[in-house]
């Protein structure tokens, strides 16, 4: 699809991928970042909370296999993000939309680079489908 | 025609199993049919929709309505309902999430039409013929209900007071709702008329759980011979007493099935599914990437196990197709 931009949403653990979200050349890209204590606290819920307000790509980062600051909070979000994939998928959001990245970065050198990889999928699926709202007109008593 | 505080019963898209519930009660349904004027009961009295219509707003003290709703017929019979009546109780996991009948939200209306009129193999369709809403024919106009795109939980319809969730809920449970309403004598609006603990805090088997339970395989409860006493995560066969409503009574796990959620979410959780996909990411005791694929792939329809009851109020609610 031409010029279709996807939207977006990174959670990015602070341990090994310091505070990029205040970082101003990488915020361009996805304006989306949420940095949290830990990949393994980031809840299921807001994986789907994401997806409904109409993100076209959810992107995580942890810590590299073997070196979670919490012993193994990067596993635990791998675990999740694997099952995630296989919910989303039989709710029509295709599994490629959602990514774990586990390694380490505090300057941020190679996240433009996964941003991107991310965003070239994501533009080849397209927008993330829409749910049809109700279509009924429902009946007035 | 006495004092008493007029009640309806009503299904709308439910299997009469819920209804059945009700009578399961045994000999307290006579008291609280002694208590109570049964003013609508589709399944068990003789009582019509127009006898209600002519009812004065709010005359219904209460209205326990099961089943889903997926038709305008439903529809109008839950807002004509909700007009005559001072409390709506929605009763039953179809009522209270959409129920096992909310499954359907992962393939489309015209999937539902296409195999109900022509694929399945017991059809005999030659004409094609398709039910539509609107027939004419010797200048009469025939209707039917509008079937949805989609199915509804009651409260995605109408203004839900109350909520007692179950498939169908157990019959203590409906004698303390019934007896809460008629003493007056209810938690504040929109609770849900069962504990607020998990069925893991309830359930006998819990004790059994070591302080870190580690499973390297998924089974399911066909595939082993359950022990009947220990705890089916330890097993390795998936159970959603983690993430379900406790209050059932334990009905399943007392005859050796795992929990499939019907009492739905916790308290304050809106998305059952996906807190037990934390509770399990938890105890799946891998951490190769490729062991990790392995154990999760070898999961048979995660998302009928984790939704059974609960899809068209989960978070996505429907299939994007
Ligand atoms: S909640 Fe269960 S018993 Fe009640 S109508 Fe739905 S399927 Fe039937
Ligand atoms: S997981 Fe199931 S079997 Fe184990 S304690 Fe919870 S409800 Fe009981």
């Amino acid at each position: 699809m031409k010029h279709f931009k996807p939207k977006l949403v990174c959670f990015s653990c602070r341990f090994s991928w310091g505070y990029l979200a205040e970082d101003a050349g990488l915020s361009w890209q996805t304006r989306n970042w949420v940095p949290v204590v830990c990949s393994g606290k980031i809840d299921t819920t807001h994986i789907l909370s994401a997806f409904k307000h109409g993100a076209d790509g959810v992107l995580i980062l942890g810590c590299p296999e073997g070196d979670c600051h919490y012993q193994d909070g990067n596993y635990e979000a791998r675990k999740r993000v694997y099952l995630m994939q296989r919910i989303l998928e039989s709710y029509g959001i295709e599994k490629e939309r959602l990514e774990i990245r586990l390694s380490v970065d505090p300057e941020g050198k190679q996240i433009t680079h996964y941003v991107k990889e991310l965003s070239d999928r994501v533009a080849k699926l397209g927008p993330v489908k829409k749910m049809i709202e109700r279509t009924e007109s429902g009946s007035a008593v | 025609m006495s004092g008493k505080p007029k009640v309806a019963i009503c299904w709308l898209g439910g299997c009469g199993g819920c209804d059945e519930a009700v009578v399961d009660i045994n000999e307290a349904i006579l008291k609280v049919v002694e208590a109570v004027d049964l003013v609508l009961w589709p399944v068990a009295l003789d009582f019509k929709y127009h006898h209600v219509e002519a009812m004065q707003d709010g005359e219904i003290a209460l209205s326990i309505i099961n089943g889903h709703v997926r038709n305008s017929d439903q529809e109008e019979v839950a807002k004509l309902l909700r007009k005559k009546s001072q409390l709506v109780l929605a009763f039953g996991a179809c009522a209270c999430f959409g129920g096992t009948p909310g499954m359907a939200n992962l393939i489309t209306k015209e999937d539902i039409f296409d195999w109900v009129y022509r694929d399945a193999p017991t059809v005999v369709n030659p004409k094609g013929n398709r039910p539509q809403p609107k027939f004419s024919s010797d200048g009469k106009e025939l209707t039917l209900p509008e079937f949805y795109n989609q199915v509804y939980s009651l409260k995605q319809i109408i203004d839900v007071d109350y909520y007692l969730p179950g498939c169908p809920p157990p019959p203590d449970l409906i004698m303390n709702a019934v007896t809460a309403v008629l003493e007056g004598k209810l938690p504040p609006k929109g609770s849900t008329l069962t504990p607020h603990k998990a069925l893991c805090d309830t359930c006998p088997r819990n004790k059994t759980k070591p302080s870190r339970i580690g499973i390297k395989d998924i089974k399911r409860i066909h595939e082993i011979e359950a022990e009947p006493n220990t705890c089916f995560l330890v097993q390795g066969v998936l159970c959603l007493g983690p993430a379900t409503r406790s209050g059932c009574g334990e009905a399943c796990i007392n005859i050796n099935i795992p929990c499939r959620g019907c009492f739905g979410p916790i308290e304050g959780v809106e998305d059952s599914g996906a807190k037990f996909v934390s509770a399990l990411a938890a105890i799946i005791d891998v951490e190769s990437e490729e062991d990790t694929k392995r154990v999760i792939d070898g999961i048979d329809d995660p998302v009928g196990y984790l939704y059974r009851f609960t899809m068209p109020t989960s978070i996505l609610r429907k299939k994007r197709v």
